[in-house]
């Protein structure tokens, strides 16, 4: 058997408050649903180990505040992203118009190289539907990104989604980790590659620790 | 400052105000802490107003217990140091938090420093650098005596976290721990995903051949089976015994006996040779049937000599270990010591060999392999055990009787089996050959030299493992090259192999269940309440709410206020987190005091609006969440911290004033009227309500300007000029006095300006310089500095009732309207002083 290493990446899920990030994290790492809302009031995050090519890929997923308020901070956690969901409501057209929004600010707070995909959640609430899939398809394809109508609640499209950002992460990566892999033969971490200034970092002394990296 | 106007309110008639400061000190090589003791003249200003009283070494003659505190309520703390005792009362609230835990943590660490006591106390009286400082009332009543340390109240112990627990929280999941855990679920679960494969055939050979060239055929030996077998160890003992080979383990034979095996394999099948070793004359080939390379892997081979010194390479082993499919397995040859009576000696080898032999890991984080970790061990070799208690004779006729069985109980390595001296764990097959050992060379005839050997079975192959069986184990007397006769035996071994579908559900089991382990690991905690708010925030009026934070994870937790990009600290100044950082145990919580306090330096942004009572806070946990906490409320701006300007052009009280109007005074330049078609007033009004008050009541006050004021009666004051409610200033004289320090303290720009702060230094001997400075101040702070020295003129006037005289008027309102915009050292205050004085002189006026 070929040796294994891990790679460890971190994704971001973005979005209006509501539309489903919180839960569309439960149901793929603890595979749970929250009929209820409680606000996300922070930024919280979540592992999971993905195989994928043979390749142990490990993903530490940050669920964060959607409220508007926190927009400001919330921003600074964005650099710190190889990936990034961006989560509309299908129920909510609002939340669709502000996907425009929320690209807008990881093209300028996300390392260039960031992989986006287009998530528009609650695909099981057909009767209240705003937005058709069509239109998510036309906004992808205008940035350029995957698109996926998932449901937390059914378990649709779940995995998929997930999966297919890391992969996407991990061949933007293919060249990084080919030239370490002959060096490297434990994990590889992506995440610690990037120059990763969080914002706790700034706290300055020893606080470089306390960040994940 | 701040806080002493708190404890006015609450003084006693006899009591006074003292502030107690801790000082750490470290004066090399020792760390000497202590408690300062202040007392005011009256609310601390300016440092003219305190004075040390006394020292309160934290030595070995201190003690100090805490009377458990109630929530809300001051803290009692006793102090004895000495023949001295002291009650102490300290506010309740985080900054008296933070003072005990220091002086706790002071206190613990002290050791016997005791005759060093005297000596402290005079290196004291320096200035005190990074201090902080509590205000206090103290009560110096006596006390009876101070229970030992252990009475420490609970309060103090808990304030103080400890690093072992630090420790604790780090030992998170690690990268390499976690892929050590992968591989030992996976070893653990193993059954669930491999099954027995049919078995495979193993050819195992071993021959002594004496430093002999190979000079016939190998076939006899090693196309003995009917099948061809599916691997073939072939092993070899004294295949050079020239000093070349022993001292540069160099040696010709290697390839001409590779070269021989090679040839005398079975014909029916491709042998791929897949490793070979040799140390000095032990050497190992391993060769496999083609169809099974692609199986073998991780490969590895390593020898250890234990000849002359228990080193070099004459005796020893080779070892050649392999995966093959999901089956561990060690091939080892070996050649123990000689003679007879060495059979402990052989041992011994073995032993070492066991030990000794490690092979190096394809993961260089884990430890190295030896030959005992494999699923299947097979060992072959000149093993040297011989036929002990039988003279050559009785040996020679069992042998000739073929009565191989009780022969065999005078083996030395079965006995030593037996006795578990040696092999333990090793199954051997019954010998149904003779003695392989000692012929004279080229013939089948036993030893005819003088030392008439006694024959013996040298030659041998045993395994250790499941799922093995012994198909033939035989001597091969055709060969005659050497003195020993070569042994073969085919093993048939049941192999482990990986069902790849059952493997990838245990493996994403196993990771799934880690996963889930690991995130269950990541430090959280729940809030009480994550939004605050504060309603009516007035200026020098503290405020605090508590934040409860329980640690709800399965780890212990370290939090921490961070800061949030572009921004120096983690909150807006006028708020403070008490404690900001620290430590929760599994299940403990914690009470962060959230206090809002806005003084002079925070007032004038908030009262013009430039600044608002709103802020966000990032609570961090060390490898955990962040949290936001909101804090939100209003600030009811003040002429405490507003500036004689933007005061001038308020005819209402502050709070009656439009937000914008506010926000437009601050903007407008001090000269400039346009904004308002109004004509400024020539002074502030709110100046004007206490200078007048004063002039009307306070004139004759004895100590007027020298007795503290009271906390509430201030509050009063400050309500009263802000609303214009009620229409006279309530409140005492003292309170009154002190509010006018108070207000011209807060101005965020002084009565004289920053900017003619060095003229006035410079002009501070010559009175008519003096006044051509002030006559160019702008109108209005030229008019608030004339009004003020003529009512400090009219004190002077009653000198004899209110007991002032020049020199402590100076003192006191030159540091409040000559303010430097630096620090400003001691002869700069005497200038100031000076300069101040000119117009409290009647002469001039
Ligand atoms: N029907 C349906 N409801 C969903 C789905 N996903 C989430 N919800 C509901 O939508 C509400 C909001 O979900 P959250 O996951 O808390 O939303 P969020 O995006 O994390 O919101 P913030 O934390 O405020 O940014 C909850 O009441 C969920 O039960 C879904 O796929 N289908
Ligand atoms: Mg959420």
């Amino acid at each position: 058997m070929a040796k294994q290493y891990d790679v460890l990446f971190r994704l971001l899920l973005l979005g209006d408050s509501g539309v489903g990030k919180t839960c569309l994290l439960c149901r793929f790492t603890d595979n749970e649903f929250h009929p209820s809302h409680i606000s996300t009031i922070g930024v919280d995050f979540k592992m999971k180990t993905l195989l994928i090519d043979g390749i142990k890929v490990r993903i530490q997923i940050w669920d964060t505040a959607g409220q508007e308020r926190y927009q400001t901070i919330t921003k600074q956690y964005y650099r710190r992203a190889q990936g990034i969901f961006l989560v509309y409501d299908i129920t909510s057209e609002r939340s669709f118009q502000h996907i425009m929004k929320w690209a807008s600010d990881v093209d300028e707070y996300a390392p260039d190289k960031v992989q986006k995909i287009l998530v528009g959640n609650k695909s099981d609430e057909v009767d209240k539907r705003q937005v058709a899939t069509e239109q998510g398809v036309k906004l992808a394809k205008a940035y350029g990104m995957d698109f996926f109508e998932t449901s937390a609640f059914t378990n649709q499209n779940i995995t998929e989604t997930f999966t297919r950002l890391a992969e996407q992460v991990l061949a933007a990566n293919k060249k990084d980790l080919d030239l370490l892999r002959v060096s490297v033969n434990d994990e590889i971490n992506l995440a610690a590659l990037e120059e990763d200034e969080g914002l706790c970092d700034n706290a300055g002394g020893d606080q470089g620790k306390s960040c994940w990296c | 400052m701040d806080q002493s106007v708190a404890i006015h309110e609450t003084l006693e008639r006899e009591e006074n105000c003292k502030i107690v400061s801790f000082v750490l000190e470290s004066i090399c090589p020792l760390m000497y802490c202590r408690i300062f003791i202040y007392t005011h003249r009256r609310m601390a200003i300016t440092a003219d107003d305190v004075s040390l009283e006394d020292i309160v070494p934290i030595s070995l003659d201190f003690a100090f217990v805490c009377v458990l505190p109630i929530v809300g309520h001051d803290v009692r703390i006793r102090v004895s140091y000495q023949e001295e005792e002291l009650e102490l009362r300290l506010p309740f609230g985080s900054h008296s938090r933070l003072f005990l835990s220091e002086v706790n943590r002071a206190w613990s660490g002290r050791s016997a420093q005791l005759s060093l006591y005297k000596i402290w106390t005079k290196i004291l009286l320096k200035p005190m650098q990074n201090s902080f400082n509590l205000h206090l009332p103290l009560n110096s009543s006596r006390g009876q005596g101070i229970s030992s340390r252990e009475e420490r109240g609970d309060l103090v112990r808990s304030s103080s976290h400890r690093p072992s627990n630090k420790a604790q929280i780090l030992a998170m999941p690690q990268f390499g721990l976690r892929d050590n855990l992968i591989r030992c679920e996976l070893l653990k679960n193993e059954d669930l995903y491999t099954y027995l494969e049919e078995f495979r055939y193993f050819f195992l050979g071993t021959y002594n051949v004496n430093g002999q060239t190979p000079k016939e055929s190998l076939c006899p030996w090693l196309r003995c089976t009917h099948n061809p077998p599916d691997m073939y160890c072939v092993g070899f003992q004294e295949l050079d015994l020239s000093k070349e080979a022993f001292f540069f383990n160099d040696t010709p034979r290697e390839l001409e006996w590779t070269k021989a095996v090679s040839e005398a394999l079975h014909p029916d099948a491709k042998y791929a040779l897949v490793k070979l070793i040799r140390l000095v004359g032990i050497m190992l080939t391993f060769y496999v049937k083609k169809e099974h390379a692609e199986f073998i892997s991780d490969v590895e081979a390593e020898s250890v000599g234990t000849g002359i010194m228990g080193r070099m390479g004459n005796k020893g082993a080779v070892a050649i270990r392999f995966r093959f499919h999901n089956s561990d397995i060690c091939v080892v040859n070996s050649h123990l010591a000689a003679h007879i009576e060495e059979f402990e000696r052989r041992n011994q080898d073995f032993k070492d060999i066991c030990s000794r032999l490690q092979f190096r890991q394809f993961d260089p984080t884990q430890p190295q392999l030896t030959i005992m970790k494999h699923d299947v061990i097979l060992w072959i070799g000149d093993l040297n055990y011989r036929i002990s208690d039988l003279d050559v004779d009785n040996v020679k006729e069992l042998i000739s009787k073929k009565d191989f069985e009780t022969l065999y109980n005078y083996d030395q390595l079965k006995r030593q089996i037996d006795e578990e001296a040696v092999f333990v764990g090793f199954v051997e097959g019954e010998i149904d050959f003779q003695p392989t050992y000692k012929y004279d060379t080229g013939s089948d005839k036993w030893d005819t030299s003088e030392k008439c050997r006694v024959p013996a079975w040298c030659d041998r192959i045993l395994w250790r493992g499941k799922n093995i069986k012994q198909q033939h184990y035989q001597s091969h007397m055709a060969l005659k090259t050497s003195d020993h006769k070569p042994v073969s035996s085919l093993l048939v071994t049941g192999v482990k192999r990986v069902n790849s579908e059952a493997y990838k559900k245990t493996f994403e089991e196993i990771v799934r269940n880690i996963d889930k382990m690991e995130n269950e690991c990541i430090p959280s905690v729940t809030l009480a309440k994550q939004e605050f708010h504060f309603r009516d925030v007035k200026y020098m009026q503290h405020q605090a709410e508590t934040l409860n934070i329980f640690n709800d994870g399965q780890v212990p937790c370290q939090f921490e206020f961070i800061q949030k990009p572009n921004e120096l600290t983690y909150c807006k100044p006028w708020l403070t987190a008490n404690p900001h950082k620290g430590f929760i145990a599994q299940d403990g919580s914690v009470d962060i005091e959230l206090e809002v306090f806005v003084n002079r330096s925070t007032a004038s942004d908030l009262n013009s609006g430039k600044d608002q009572i709103e802020d966000i806070l990032v609570l961090h946990l060390e490898h955990g969440k962040d949290y936001f906490i909101s804090m939100s409320g209003n600030y009811l701006p003040s002429c405490f911290g507003t500036s004689i300007h933007s005061l001038c052009h308020m005819r209402e009280p502050i709070q009656d004033m439009p937000p914008e109007t506010l926000r437009e005074l601050v903007k407008m330049s001090p000269t400039e009227n346009a904004a308002n078609p109004e004509k400024p007033l020539d002074i502030p009004k709110e100046l004007w309500m206490m200078v007048d008050h004063l002039f009307r009541n306070a004139i004759k006050q004895e100590d007027i300007f020298q007795q503290p004021g009271l906390k509430s009666e201030f509050a009063d004051i400050r309500d009263c000029l802000d609303t214009g409610i009620p229409d006279s200033l309530p409140g005492s004289n003292h309170s009154v006095a002190e509010a006018l320090l108070l207000f011209l303290d807060a101005l965020p720009e002084p009565v004289v300006p920053f900017s003619l702060y060095q003229q006035c230094l410079e002009s501070c001997s010559n009175a008519s310089q003096c006044e051509k400075v002030i006559s160019m101040l702008p109108q209005c702070h030229q008019n608030v500095f004339n009004y003020l020295s003529a009512f400090l003129r009219e004190l002077l006037k009653n000198s004899a009732s209110n007991r002032l005289d020049v020199n402590i008027l100076a003192t006191i309102f030159a540091s409040l309207l000559l303010k430097s915009p630096m620090k400003q050292d001691f002869s700069e205050k005497r200038k100031t002083q000076e300069f101040f004085q000119h117009f409290l002189t009647e002469a001039g006026h």
